[in-house]
């Protein structure tokens, strides 16, 4: 076994000369690591924090935000090995066909391939998150037999299905730091570094290789590393950080010619209590509210719109899961009383639950991460995030949930109240996924994507970027299976290159 | 009469009181087993479809608060009975989820003339 090396202990001026230097111990670079396993190229993976959290390496992600409330920045990532899988909730849904189609009503929507590209890496992201057996949406035949799916008319929503990264003492899911430190140990061809920060990349004279990487810890420590090719992950805000940072040679940073680094950032936003939903027959079966255990996994329903209906009302994707019984008003009971016996359906059993979900938003380049004038403890500079969501994102999702209404009522099975009409209301109500996307985003044309199909930053020959900021739209499903697909693939890609 | 015996009216009362029991559990109906008495309106034969008025008539003052203008009661009623035309309340429902001529009302998604049978109800109650 190679234990974990610590960075503090690597004399100053040292250079390091792996084949590949992975940037990041999150799930893209632990997945990328377990890749390349017993493969000939010597790895070597920079992890900036240690096995554990630790406050002083916490607040190197400290930075500042302004526009729609969000998170703090050293507040929805962590730094450790394992990286934001530390605080996972273990959520996994594939990305649909669709989420790679340039679509006329989505601005800068359009993945370089289809999913076609991600499906043979599915199977292993499942296994690597320990999701179960693939099942998804092919779960309705058996949960329907556990127990009555919630009847929906013809229509533009459909059941769908979350499955969930495994659960361990019935609450954490995989933390790919704690889960895979021994495989990583095992693997001959990598040395694994700890509290390790790359806080600089040396590009050539000209901008189009990487000739070294600076690495700094905490205690003072410096080093250099000269691979022959880098791949940074370290999450969609940090990469585009450390290339904006890396501006000796490209005053703008690495990568940004066109000035994309750092824009289209996006993440999902969750309003809470978004509508109340009305089931008439009272009870809904529990894997509306918690996952079910069917046949080894862990599956919860949620609401989703079908292909069609984002087509025919020009809507992008949310996931609207059941969350909790709540009262009615007299009102509220007048409007189900009125509707059952419209539609001719009995509602004495009748109950009230709110919905939550999970919102794609549509790309914009000015939701965006910037450097500022402040610097961390190693002299990085910080990062502002401008954050925007636009009333239509708000509206798309309000379209789809007046859908899922009429398709209750032409069932006779329930009805919708839409909880939040202004944007007032919509904002007092939104909490986010932690789900960082979009700032290194992927494109054929150098002037809309920081990096190409192969996830190569454009004009760079040697440096890779995995992880969800290349995401160039969103989904609503959640990232960390589908970018662990992705990075399986760069792997794949890497393999090829360096054989 | 014997004390085991229970007169129909006895019986009638605590049937009735079973139910509201019942029905109140679930916080719904209670209000609705007793309905006001409204005044005759040249528009009965449409309210006659609403089985629980009073709650229509709730809805349909609901409908008028949220700040859209209200149409005459002459065109609202000659409006629904063009769309109630030898159909049935299930009928015209129906059709509108068909054609997802939906509205809202305090949030509450509802087929379109249901709500404005409501909104008539409630302006002739």
């Amino acid at each position: 076994m190679n234990a974990f090396i610590d960075a503090r202990s690597v004399p100053a001026g040292t250079i390091l000369e792996p084949d590949l230097a992975i940037v990041g111990g999150g799930p893209a670079g632990i997945t990328l690591a377990l890749a390349l396993a017993h493969s000939p190229i010597r790895i070597a993976l920079f992890e900036s924090g240690g096995l554990d959290f630790d406050q002083a390496t916490q607040a190197l992600y400290s930075g500042s935000t302004t526009g729609v409330r969000y998170l703090p920045l050293d507040a929805s990532r962590m730094r450790y090995l394992g990286g934001s899988t530390n605080h996972w909730g273990g959520w996994c849904r594939p990305l649909d066909s669709i989420d790679f189609e340039k679509r006329d009503w989505v601005r800068h929507s359009g993945w370089p391939f289809g999913i076609e590209e991600l499906k043979p890496h599915f199977k292993r992201a499942q296994t690597l998150v320990e999701g179960g057996p693939w099942i998804y949406d092919d779960a309705t035949p058996e949960m329907a037999a556990l127990a009555p799916l919630l009847k929906l008319g013809d229509g533009g929503v459909y059941t769908s299905w979350f499955q969930f990264s495994k659960t361990r003492d019935g609450v954490l899911p995989t933390h790919f730091g704690q889960r895979y430190a021994d495989d990583l140990k095992r693997i001959p061809n990598l040395k694994t570094y700890l509290h390790a920060n790359v806080v600089g990349i040396n590009a050539s004279s000209n901008a189009t290789s990487v000739e070294t990487l600076d690495v700094a810890t905490l205690s003072g420590r410096r080093f250099a590393v000269r691979p022959r090719l880098t791949v940074l992950a370290l999450g969609a805000v940090e990469n585009a950080r450390l290339l904006l940072a890396s501006n000796r040679v490209a005053s703008a940073g690495l990568g940004n010619e066109n000035d994309l680094v750092g824009r289209f950032f996006a993440d999902h936003p969750i309003p809470r209590d978004t509508a109340t939903l009305v089931c008439f027959a009272g009870e809904m079966a529990g894997y509306y509210f918690n996952a079910a255990q069917v046949g080894g996994a862990l599956i919860r329903a949620t609401f989703a719109p079908t292909e069609d209906f984002k087509r025919s009302n020009k809507v992008l994707g949310s996931l609207t899961t059941v969350e909790n019984a709540v009262e009615m008003s007299e009102l509220d009971k007048a409007a189900v009383v009125t509707a059952a016996l419209a539609v001719g359906a009995d509602a004495s059993n009748a109950k009230a639950y709110s919905v939550g979900c999970g919102l794609e938003l549509e790309p914009d380049p000015e939701r965006r991460l910037m450097l500022t004038g402040e610097r961390d403890a190693l002299g990085m500079q910080r990062l502002r995030l401008i954050n925007r969501v636009s009333d239509s994102d708000f509206q798309r999702y309000r379209d789809t949930m007046k859908e899922l209404g009429r398709q209750l009522l032409a069932a006779g099975s329930g009805m919708i109240r839409l909880n939040y009409k202004t944007r007032a209301e919509w904002e007092g109500a939104l909490d986010w996924g932690d789900h960082h996307l979009g700032t290194t985003r992927m494109h054929d044309d150098p002037r809309q994507g920081v990096v190409d199909a192969d996830l190569r930053v454009h004009g760079m020959s040697n440096l890779f970027v995995a992880g969800s900021g290349t995401f160039p739209t969103y989904s609503a499903s959640n990232p960390t299976m589908n970018l662990i697909a992705l990075t399986l693939r760069l792997a794949q890609h890497l393999k090829g290159m360096m054989r | 009469m014997s004390e085991k015996s229970i007169s129909r009216r006895a019986v009638a009362i605590g049937g009735g009181v079973a139910v509201a029991l019942g029905l109140g559990a679930i916080g719904i109906t209670v209000p609705y087993l007793l309905p006001h008495k409204y005044r005759s309106s040249p528009y009965d034969d449409l309210f006659a479809q609403l089985i629980d008025r009073d709650a229509a008539v709730k809805v349909g003052n609901a409908a008028m608060d949220n700040g859209t203008a209200r149409p005459a009661i002459a065109d609202l009623g000659r409006e629904l009975r063009q769309r109630f035309e030898r159909r049935t309340l299930a009928e015209v429902i129906n059709s509108d989820l068909a054609q997802g001529k939906l509205s809202e009302v305090k949030g509450w998604v509802l087929p379109e003339t249901l709500t404005l049978l409501c909104v008539l109800a409630a302006e002739e109650s």
